[in-house]
């Protein structure tokens, strides 16, 4: 049996190598969390913008922001599909908890369709970039990650506290905190490393 | 963690090894509890409110305190699994930042209806007066579509990476009821919340309990 050759610090090794394997995977796929996160940046101070300042009525309408990020995500995803990748078990754990993460933000947005996004929308949207970020950078051992999921569950509890024009700031800070910021520490990390 | 940091026994090894092997073969054991102690009490919670309403009396206290009540005996119980389990596997740094998180969100869900139930409550009794009817928006008809969201984030995830479907559906299950609820009254909205915490932890609660004592039985026969 293999299990004899296999000694502790292999063990570890093949973990550790697991971790590294899936942080590279998504240092690689983190075009995704940019593109995503820079909408949801652009929506959020956009909306503010047209809102508070411009005082436009249809300061919603930004939001069609999101169709751009969903043609993205099909033509990248079905590119990506094409390729042939080794999977690990952690990559399995980061994939099953970020599908779960986008039917969690499909839901949401049904549930505010009726209760209506003028209603205080931004301190739930915040709560899960966190859930989502916190748990990710606990598996990958990426602190920015980890840091950028407890500051977003810090600003949904200071949203709650603000004006609804101000939430988008706090949306708009969150996204950056929690996506955009790990995702090129992410990128630059890895690319050091394979230098 | 870098493999100088920590030294596995031989038998730590074996046993992470098993768990890998394991998980390959789609067996996977654990206690399930926690899950069934979990999935009674939100559903005796959500059943007691639905009472609440119905026949109109009001506990003194908000029967869903006793989510927080619970947290304790888990407490006990995880820490007690952990010290059987002598060895921390992969799946239990996952499955214990999953839940962690998930323990977070639910206190922040929790903190947030709140604070926006106190600033909503006083603006509909306002508006009651002024219109003399009640407000068309009312929060507490999202309060469990909200939680029901949450409930279905680590239940999906813990059946799909641990290859156990009936946590898998019970996911789904509490985001179609989700969905469901966002129709419905208060009270079909609490009786769902009800039939979600049977289907999605304490069936998969029992099931999986049932599957750990059969695999922990098999292991004893072995070792004779």
């Amino acid at each position: 049996m293999q299990q004899e050759k296999f000694s502790p610090e292999q063990s570890l090794q093949l973990i550790q190598t697991m971790i590294n394997k899936t942080r590279q995977d998504m240092s690689d796929n983190s075009i995704y969390f940019l593109v995503w996160g820079w909408i949801t940046f652009i929506g959020c101070t956009g909306q503010f913008v047209l809102k508070h300042i411009l005082q436009y009525e249809e300061h919603y309408h930004v939001w069609w922001l999101v169709v751009i990020g969903i043609i993205f995500s099909i033509y990248q995803g079905s590119k990506d599909g094409k390729k042939q990748k080794a999977k690990t078990y952690v990559g399995d754990s980061i994939k099953y908890l970020w599908t779960g993460m986008g039917i969690c933000y499909f839901v949401l947005s049904m549930l505010l369709t009726k209760i209506g996004w003028g209603a205080d929308v931004f301190p739930f949207f915040i709560l899960l970039y966190g859930l989502g970020t916190f748990i990710s950078g606990n598996i990958l051992q990426f602190k920015p990650l980890v840091i950028g999921g407890i500051i977003a569950w810090a600003l949904a509890i200071g949203a709650v506290y603000v004006a609804y024009d101000y939430q988008m700031l706090f949306g708009a800070a969150a996204i950056l905190v929690s996506y955009i910021i790990p995702a090129y520490l992410l990128r630059s990390r890895n690319k050091t490393a394979n230098q | 963690m870098t493999p100088s940091e920590k030294h596995l026994t031989e038998k730590e090894s074996l046993d992470l090894i098993a768990m890998m092997i394991n998980k390959a073969k789609n067996s996977y054991h654990d206690t399930g509890i926690g899950a069934m102690m979990w999935g009674s009490i939100i559903a005796v919670c959500s059943l007691v409110k639905i009472a609440e309403l119905q026949f109109d009396f009001k506990l003194p206290f908000d029967i869903y305190w006793l989510t927080i009540l619970a947290i304790v005996p888990q407490i006990f119980i995880t820490i007690r699994e952990k010290k059987e389990r002598k060895v921390k596997t992969y799946d239990d740094i996952y499955m214990d930042y999953l839940w962690l998180g998930f323990g977070i969100s639910i206190f922040l869900m929790i903190f947030i209806t709140n604070a926006l139930f106190n600033v909503w409550e006083p603006m509909a009794i306002e508006y009651n007066q002024l219109a003399g009817h009640s407000s068309p928006y009312d929060l507490r008809e999202f309060i469990a579509p909200l939680f029901l969201l949450l409930y279905g984030i680590p239940t999906f995830v813990t059946g799909a990476a641990c290859k156990f479907k009936p946590m898998l559906w019970g996911g789904l299950l509490c985001w179609t009821c989700c969905i469901i609820t966002i129709f419905t009254t208060i009270k079909i909205d609490l009786l769902l919340t009800a039939f979600s915490a049977v289907f999605a932890w304490l069936i998969p609660g029992i099931i999986m309990e049932k599957e750990y004592r059969k695999a922990k039985k098999g292991l004893a026969t072995a070792n004779v």
